[in-house]
């Protein structure tokens, strides 16, 4: 083949499926594109599956990921390859063949229906790795119970192969003779996403490691956990004893080159430590005695100071600025901590439980993928990834996100799991839904003037039910019940072969309502549903009665109350089912462009990732430059050059056909919903229209700017300065600044105070960079930093490293104690500070200030409320969800990306940008959106326009419509029914859950059919 | 040690060969200790380990199992399947603290008489060194070892292991002897100290500290069985007194 001709496959592969792996596909997949997903282990999940709680708004790890999960192993166009890792790809950008090596699993997942009953006697036991080794797991096993595929695993390094699981396997599901397969995948990209591991504290001989009551801070998530060993009862692991003073060691395993070899930060731990802290002292029935022994404390995300500040404030947990320098066991199961504190006083303390805040390693896969693959690591054996192509590896056409390439938070990955699904695919667009399957079904039969006939399948689920409750007993009970016209059990109701007979009787008997009785349908209701679709039904005439999950695995001691239980169950879906009517989705038009309002680097960076995916995008920009703030950077941490980077994304932009773009300018109008907006234009000086836009989403990309600091004389002294100050001067007049003979710097001026309690995240590492860099031109210059905590998070550390060995003196200070600045008469300068290991002020005459000034977001309040999106106290946007929507809004169709967001360096901008564009592509791919099912209606005749359900509706969606009564737009509700619950005129509807169709199931509760015995 | 104790010591002889043997000896007028009470099985493979604890349960000092040798059963391999049984009933009897010692198998064919009344003489003199069996005081390892051998876990793993190790497992292949022993005595050692759990917290719940006094397991090695009884769905949290967690076990 010719250049010209090169084939682009509509087809990816994605490696690994952690947290980020799983958005990487899901926003691949939503956006018509064919996705593999391959990963080592039996399941899906990683190590957020293994989480309690997630900072800073302590939402359930497992409540939050598991919709993810569910998605991604139902999705049409997600082919899920457990057990399988990639062993070789070939060809190029476009078009690679990937080779893979699927490795025996001895349990068929098409088979298996997760009952679990190998488990139960399967005679040999093995480290319960989700677990981290707390507690012991068999064999024969499933990782967690909300596992995805939900189907058990030989493992067979523990196997002794007695085959005691086959034979109480009624679904045949075991397969001793599974071999290792290769198969070969053809793609157009590659996602690597392989993820990390947490730092193995056996590695070091410190810490008493192997005392029970030392643990890491994974396994003491375990602990916490509901679902974890001690079902989040908070004992100790060596005699179950509540501890009544626990103590985190901070940066164990990072910023640790002598013990652990590791010089980065791991990023993540502070926050992990003071959210387990919190989480502790809850789950405490008693005092909780919480002490956190750390060098900085590093919360520099969003709402992170303030979540240390709560813990240290409201919840007095102790931060101890120490490193413990021995952990000696002794008796009763605790433990003695020696540490020096600041003042150098020795001090001895006894803890009952020690948890070590272990630090990520790259995933062991890391180091092989990129021997496979010819990729370059880093020094700490990361995928090695730039700043202005962040997600993007040594080879094209295979990228990288989440840990792999870096230590991160959770929605740090998901933004750049989003980013490299949208530089993945933008140079297939042109393969778009060309490998995409798309179900066929066949038409809907209209049942609207036909009696209810009610088909009645229960399940035996092996002996899950069966071998508790009577289901035969269920089963003709259910023949007694009203429209009730077929009923019957099965060994398994999911398996293959009931679907098949479930759409054969459906069609036979002319079902026109079917109720299942077996296990949640949380799980196993989208199954049913699809089944039953096939056979020609609306999937909503359908109902499911949960006699496993909730009844017979929790009664298991009470057959007879648990069949009775099963029974009333039943009787209630059945009334239910009665009343249930077809939901029709209606599709909405969907307009192939999006509205980037922002012309900064997020901005333009979204503008050119929407154009390359082939969508008009519209670039706003109120100056009339493209740009922003980037225009006064001169380098990126790792060094690379900005001006270029700037000048070529301004051309690159400004030359791109599918690119319009409007400088001063600014949106007057917005009216629309998702997949189809109207934005009107203005001239932001004369105010005259330039423009009305049709567009099926948006990027709010506003930006934001350096504070102009009141104080230190600022803005008064040509010798006191901020770091965009100082990286101008660099740049026009450098003899300026490298005169001087002594700089000090001054951390957090405007940041993490009163006014505003939130760490501006790029001051640190932009002061260590310009100090090593005066340091390395000038070797004679005195550099004094003085700081509260450095925040050089990740591999940023390397840049603290790097300023300490060049001999920058670094003084921390107490908020209380901040740094004076002092004019004497002669106009000399000097600063006084106190120093944390002197104890005692010293004085400064420094020829030169630089102030870390905090970064703002920009004020667009207009355009904010136009808009109707949220921003929190500080004036940044506010997402749709902290970890696993980091840049979405609440409203379907609107995303955000940038420094309106939160302060971020370039490179996170850049992600957080092509994240959006991601996000949005999912949304502007389509031909168009199905709206309506499980939402709400109203109904006109009975509104009084008393705006009730405008008040109580959590995403405020209802608006009182031109005609005059309460409109709920189908697209944009989420169907949770609070109005309708509220209406005071019960003027709406939530349908499918209609008072009819609720009222129903409860009085079903007492009636007893005639025919009963 | 009572020099006049006479221990009293159940024996249980396969039909072919031992009890035949014993006949022999009787015929033969050979003169052997009298402490031993016989039962007649057809197969010493019919010897559940479960009758010997038992024995030792209901008052006696010893057990004697005396069956064909190794080749000669009357049954093919009956015997095979003793001798592993044994085994694992020692290994367990070694984590009881209760000698192995007290319990013996021996090998004796239909003219071994001599044979016969010599291991008798033998067993005899080993349990009467060993003075009486205390059962009032071994009342809790009693229970938990008669737990741990009802358990399908341990009798599983005991019946498949000659047909793993020796012919072929599931993936045709033979397991190796070491791993099988290995999960072997994690499995005995796990049951045993679940049954021992179990058995002190069935009636009232006890701490970890607690149930360590009555059972004399190190207060970690409880956690971890308590880790096991609470997946299974036995022991849970009965209450809690002040900071100290009490454990309590329904027992099936």
């Amino acid at each position: 083949m010719t250049l010209a001709e090169k084939r682009k496959l509509g087809s990816v592969l994605v490696v690994g499926a952690g947290v980020a792996g799983i958005q990487a596909s899901l926003d691949m997949a939503n956006s018509g594109f064919y996705v593999h997903l391959v990963d080592r282990s039996p399941s899906v999940g990683g190590i957020m599956a293994q989480l309690d709680k997630t900072f800073p708004t302590n939402d359930c790890a497992m409540c939050v990921i598991s919709p993810f999960l569910v998605e991604v192993g139902r999705h049409l166009n997600i082919h899920v390859i457990p057990c399988s890792e990639l062993e070789r790809l070939d060809g190029e950008k476009g078009d690679f063949k990937a080779t893979i090596v699927n490795h025996p699993r001895y349990i068929d997942t098409e088979k298996c229906t997760g009952c679990g009953q190998c488990r139960q006697v399967c005679p040999v036991v093995a480290i319960n790795e989700f677990n981290c080794g707390l507690d012991l797991r068999k064999a024969t096993y499933i990782p967690y119970p909300q596992a995805v595929p939900l189907a058990y695993a030989i493992d067979r390094n523990a196997c002794i192969g007695c085959g005691m699981c086959e034979k109480v396997c009624l679904a045949g599901a075991v397969t001793y003779d599974d071999k290792t397969k290769i198969t070969e995948l053809e793609v157009g990209s590659v996602i690597l996403a392989p993820g990390g591991e947490m730092y193995d504290p056996k590695e070091a001989d410190s810490w008493s490691y192997s005392h029970p009551n030392v643990v890491t801070s994974l396994e003491f998530e375990r602990i916490l956990s509901a679902s974890g060993p001690y079902r989040g009862h908070l004992m100790r692991p060596y005699d179950r004893e509540e501890p009544e003073k626990i103590a985190w060691l901070q940066c164990v395993g990072s910023r640790d080159i002598n013990r652990a070899k590791n010089s980065h930060c791991s990023s993540v731990c502070c926050m992990y430590a003071i959210k387990q802290t919190m989480i502790a002292k809850e789950h405490s029935a008693h005092e909780l005695d919480t002490a956190i022994f750390y060098m900085d404390m590093r919360t520099y995300g969003k709402d992170f100071d303030k979540y240390y500040s709560r813990a240290k404030e409201e919840r007095g947990v102790r931060f101890i600025r120490s490193r413990v320098h021995s952990i000696e066991p002794v008796e009763n199961g605790n433990l003695r901590l020696r540490y020096v504190k600041e003042s150098g006083e020795s001090v001895e303390e006894i803890f009952n439980m020690v948890v070590l805040s272990v630090g990520f390693k790259p995933s062991s896969g890391v180091e092989t993928i990129a021997k496979k693959l010819g990729l370059t690591l880093n020094e700490q054996h990361f995928f090695r990834t730039g700043d202005i192509r962040p997600v993007a590896t040594s080879r094209d056409g295979v990228y990288v996100c989440g840990v792999s390439h870096g230590p991160k938070d959770i929605p740090q990955s998901v933004m750049e799991a989003s980013a490299a699904a949208s530089v993945a695919t933008s140079d297939l667009s042109s393969a778009r839904w060309s490998a995409t399957r798309t179900p066929q079904l066949p038409p809907e039969t209209d049942f609207s003037k036909m009696v209810p006939r009610i088909g009645v399948f229960v399940c035996n689920c092996g002996i899950n039910i069966g071998g508790v409750a009577d289901v035969p007993a269920i089963r003709e009970y259910a023949k007694t019940l009203p429209h009730v016209v077929h009923v019957e059990d099965n060994l398994f109701t999911c398996s293959q072969d009931t679907q098949e007979r479930m759409k054969q009787v459906i069609r036979e008997k002319n079902i026109n309502r079917v109720v299942v009785a077996s296990c949640s349908p949380r799980t196993h209701e989208p199954l049913f549903q699809e089944t039953i679709r096939e056979a020609g039904l609306n999937k909503y005439l359908f109902e499911m009665a949960n006699i496993r999950d909730q009844n017979t695995w929790v009664h298991k001691n009470n057959p007879d109350l648990a069949t009775a239980k099963a029974k009333d169950l039943v009787r209630m879906a059945v009334a239910k089912a009665e009343y249930i009517e077809p939901l029709h989705q209606v599709k909405l038009d969907v307009k192939p462009a999006v509205l980037i309002v922002g012309g900064g680097v997020a901005g333009m960076e979204a503008a050119l990732g929407a154009a390359e995916q082939g969508f008009q995008a519209y670039l706003v920009e109120k100056t009339d430059t493209l740009g922003g703030m980037a225009h006064q950077l001169r380098k990126t941490w790792q060094g690379e050059d900005i001006p270029a980077y700037l000048e070529r994304l301004i051309k690159d932009v400004t030359n791109h056909s599918k690119i319009q773009i409007f400088l001063n300018t600014k949106p007057v109008h917005f009216t629309g919903t998702i997949g189809s907006f109207t934005t009107t234009l203005n001239d932001i000086h004369t105010g005259n229209p330039n423009g009305i836009i049709e567009h099926g989403a948006a990027i709010l990309a506003t930006g934001g700017r350096e504070y102009r600091p009141e104080g230190y004389q600022y803005g008064n002294r040509p010798d006191v300065m901020t770091h965009l100050d100082l990286d101008q001067a660099m740049k026009d007049t450098p003899a300026t600044v490298m005169n001087a003979d002594t700089i000090v710097f001054i951390q957090c001026v405007g940041s993490r105070n009163s006014d505003r309690p939130y760490c501006s995240r790029v001051c640190c590492t932009h002061t260590l960079k310009n100090a090593i860099e005066l340091k390395k031109i000038k070797p004679g210059m005195n550099i004094f930093v003085m700081y509260r905590d450095v925040r050089s998070y990740g591999f940023r550390e390397s840049l603290y490293q790097e300023a300490r060995a060049l001999g920058v003196h670094f003084i921390r200070f107490d908020p209380e104690n901040p740094p004076q600045m002092n004019i004497a008469e002669n106009n000399i300068l000097t600063i006084t500070v106190t120093d944390h290991i002197l104890q005692r002020p010293i004085v400064i005459s420094p020829d030169l200030v630089v102030l870390a000034a905090a970064v703002l977001p920009n004020e667009n309040k207009e355009l904010f409320e136009l808009f109707k999106v949220p921003v929190n106290a500080e004036g940044f946007l506010v997402e749709a969800h902290a970890k696993l929507r980091p840049v979405d809004f609440g409203s379907e169709g609107l995303f955000l990306a940038g420094l309106a967001h939160y302060p971020k360096s370039i490179d996170e901008s850049i992600a957080q940008a092509r994240a959006a564009v991601s996000r949005a592509v999912t949304i502007v791919s389509k031909d168009g959106i199905m709206v309506g099912g499980v939402v709400a209606a109203v109904n006109p005749d009975r509104c009084a326009v008393c705006c009730t359900c405008v008040r109580a509706c959590p995403y405020g969606i209802p608006f009182i419509g031109n005609e005059g009564h309460a409109v709920i737009q189908q697209a944009e509700c989420h169907g949770c029914g609070v109005c309708v619950s509220e209406c005071p005129g019960k003027a709406i509807t939530l349908q499918h859950f209609t008072d009819q169709q609720l009222i129903a199931k409860t009085r079903a509760l007492f009636y007893q059919p005639a025919m009963n015995e | 040690m009572n020099p006049s104790f006479e221990p009293k010591i159940l024996a249980f002889l396969c039909n072919w060969c031992s009890y035949a043997g014993a006949d022999l000896a009787g015929i033969s007028r050979i003169q052997y200790p009298p402490n031993i009470r016989v039962i007649r099985t057809m197969c010493s493979g019919r010897v559940d380990p479960l009758f010997i604890v038992n024995a030792l349960d209901e008052g006696f000092d010893g057990v004697y199992v005396g069956g064909c040798h190794i080749g000669d059963c009357h049954y093919q391999d009956g015997n095979l399947y003793t001798l592993k049984r044994f085994d694992a009933l020692q290994k367990l009897m070694d984590l009881t603290g209760i000698s192995r010692n007290r319990v013996h198998l021996k090998w004796a064919s239909a003219a071994e008489a001599q044979i016969f009344a010599d291991n008798i003489t033998y067993v005899t003199q080993v349990i009467r060194d060993l003075g009486p069996f205390e059962r009032d005081s071994r009342l809790l390892p009693l229970q938990a070892m008669k737990r741990t051998l009802t358990s399908q876990r341990y009798r599983w793993l005991v019946g498949i292991d000659r047909k793993i190790t020796g012919d072929k497992n599931v993936y045709n292949e033979k397991t190796p002897v070491p791993l099988f022993e290995k999960v072997f005595s994690e499995a005995l050692q796990g049951e045993y100290q679940k049954a021992l759990v179990v058995e002190c917290t069935k009636d009232n719940p006890l701490s970890v500290h607690e149930i360590s006094g009555r059972t004399g397991l190190p207060p970690y090695t409880i956690s971890c069985r308590l880790n096991e009884l609470s997946q299974d769905g036995i022991t849970g949290i009965g209450r809690v007194d002040g900071r100290t967690p009490k454990f309590i076990s329904r027992a099936a």
